[in-house]
């Protein structure tokens, strides 16, 4: 795993001066979104995969993160950190509400009421006319005041929080409590008879879970300059979820496996048919049948 | 000393009435055996008193206080363990991260986001321990999964044995074992004696009038006796109830 990283890293710092000179712009935005959609499928694979929370309304947090970034900007708030600060917290207090309601529930019971939540959050959202409705709202990039965050920038900006992001996923996933996440997930009854206190482990995931998400959405919020609906809506949910299981329910690259092949898949089947959709919906029909792990369980079996 | 003392202890599922104003004393360091027929209440009243279940009504004081309404986790922490009577483990772990999990739930906190806890040999090292006591140091990488239905039943006693408890319970060890599995888990419990109370609920007499030094008796819900395995034998409310279909000769 180690080499391939590597590479992989060294070819994405390179990677935009590369796409200036040979006038490949238009691969560098996709590569930022890639990254920002990396990061919010693996706070979503965190809950998920790790945690065996299935959460059907992630997009909550994502949208709320952007959302705070449109709003703050419009308020008169231009500081990027400030701005950061708040899409964090808020993400993070609104899944402490949510976790703390729907982790009570389990199997069917669970997947409905996060639901719910992010539904009930998409509605009050587009209530507010004064927030652009169902318009969404025009979100300027904000200072950082190190740096000007143009395109480039930004691009960098996302690779810097995605590794970031991962590394300290990677350390929360082999830590005790990464441990305890997964032994819940495993087999919830005897996790509590050995003297976990489950609903706490479970909640604290959520958190972070849902942490990650809005700072994932106050990025996107950056990249498209705009705050929309769109990314409350329960149809993000299930297209984060898609990434996850592409890539890798529980496996570690899962999320950024899965969004980077949905985002390309998607790009190319959208220049060829107008029916791009089926043909997302038979690839991810395929991982199901035929790869449970996902295409990081794919790669990973080849020695 | 008393250890355990249910008072009154009820619980109601729907129209049934698993256990039914159940008093249940257990003193400190001896063997107590729970027996009764099937569908009697014996596991219900274990999840009464390991949390599990939310009693209807009643009270359970273990250790000089109340802990009716105590959340499972908590009990563990002020030593209750339990085994399950369907072998309940890490079926895709080995029989180190089984045993690791559960050192860890009682050595320090377990809300540590930081450090790689596969390079805490301390965890490591107990859990190896325990792991030799029932006999499994040699299967001790093995997934719980693959292990032999007695070996899983030993990781199950083993599990409970790590969180160092004061009372020891005991869900039908020998379940589903054959004779030779029995006899290695007789003496696997023989062994506990001297450093837990345990309380033991198990079908299978020989082994119970062997280990016990009290016997109480559930019949639909309530115990309708305790005793010495002599007082139990003698018992003829006990034999119309329950030893009768067992064979009177006990
Ligand atoms: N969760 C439950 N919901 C409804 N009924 C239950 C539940 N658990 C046990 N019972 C019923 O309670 C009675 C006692 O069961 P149990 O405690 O398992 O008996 P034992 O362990 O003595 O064989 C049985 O009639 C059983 O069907
Ligand atoms: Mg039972």
């Amino acid at each position: 795993m180690r080499w391939p990283l590597l590479l992989l890293v060294l070819f994405l710092l390179a990677f935009p001066p590369i796409a200036s000179a040979t006038g490949l712009e238009f691969y560098q935005g996709l590569l930022t979104k890639i990254m920002i959609l990396a990061l919010a499928a693996s706070s979503l694979n965190l809950i998920l995969g790790y945690g065996g929370m299935v959460s059907f309304g992630h997009a909550a947090y994502f949208g709320l993160g952007a959302y705070a970034v449109a709003i703050l900007m419009r308020e008169g708030i231009s500081s990027g950190w400030v701005i950061w600060g708040v899409a964090v917290g808020l993400s993070a207090l609104l899944a402490l509400l949510i976790g703390a309601i729907c982790l009570r529930t389990r199997g069917v019971y669970f997947i409905m009421i996060t639901l719910a939540f992010a539904q009930m959050i998409y509605y009050l959202v587009v209530s507010f006319k004064q927030y652009g409705g169902e318009d969404g709202l025009r979100a300027r990039r904000p200072e950082f005041g190190l740096f000007e965050l143009t395109d480039t920038a930004l691009y960098y900006l996302s690779l810097a929080v995605l590794a970031g992001a991962l590394y300290l996923l990677h350390r929360l996933v082999h830590s005790r409590f990464g441990r305890v996440l997964q032994a819940i997930r495993e087999n919830e009854s005897r996790a509590l008879a050995l003297g976990y206190p489950v609903f706490h482990f479970q909640l604290v995931a959520f958190v972070l879970s849902g942490a990650l998400a809005g700072l994932a959405g106050a990025l996107m919020a950056h990249y498209t300059q705009y705050a929309s609906p769109n990314l409350l809506a329960w149809q993000q949910s299930g297209h984060l979820m898609m990434m996850v299981i592409l890539g890798g329910v529980g496996q570690f690259w899962g999320g950024v496996l899965g969004a980077a092949t949905l985002s390309i898949v998607e790009e190319v089947l959208q220049d060829l048919t107008i029916h791009w959709q089926l043909g997302v919906g038979l690839i991810l029909l395929f991982i199901v049948l035929f790869a449970p792990k996902g295409l990081a369980g794919l790669l990973r079996r080849r020695p | 000393m008393i250890l355990l003392e249910t008072q009154q202890l009820s619980k109601r599922f729907g129209g049934l009435l698993a256990v039914n104003s159940c008093n249940l004393e257990v003193r400190a360091g001896e063997v107590h055996a729970l027996i009764g027929p099937n569908g009697a209440g014996k596991t219900t009243l274990l999840n009464l008193i390991t949390g599990v279940l939310a009693p209807s009504k009643g009270q359970i004081r273990f250790d000089g206080q109340e802990i009716t309404h105590l959340p499972a986790h908590a009990r563990v922490h002020r030593g209750l363990a339990r085994t399950f009577q369907i072998t309940n483990l890490f079926k895709n772990y080995t029989v180190r991260v089984n045993l690791e999990l559960a050192v860890q739930a009682r050595r320090g906190s377990s809300f540590r986001f930081w450090q790689p806890v596969a390079k805490e040999r301390a965890l490591t090292e107990e859990a190896f321990q325990v792991a030799e006591r029932v006999g499994l140091g040699r299967r001790f990488e093995v997934v719980a999964g693959q292990l032999s239905h007695g070996e899983q039943r030993a990781l199950e006693v083993a599990l409970a044995l790590a969180s160092k408890p004061k009372l020891l319970l005991l869900d039908e060890p020998m379940a589903g074992m054959g004779p030779e599995e029995s006899a290695r888990m007789v003496e696997l419990i023989e062994s506990l004696r001297q450093e837990f109370t345990i309380l033991l609920v198990e079908h299978d007499m020989d082994a119970v009038f062997r280990l016990a030094q009290r016997i109480s008796v559930l019949v639909y819900g309530q115990v309708i006796a305790t005793g010495t395995p002599e007082e139990i034998r003698a018992n003829p409310e006990v034999h119309r109830a329950y030893l009768g279909d067992e064979g009177g000769a006990a």
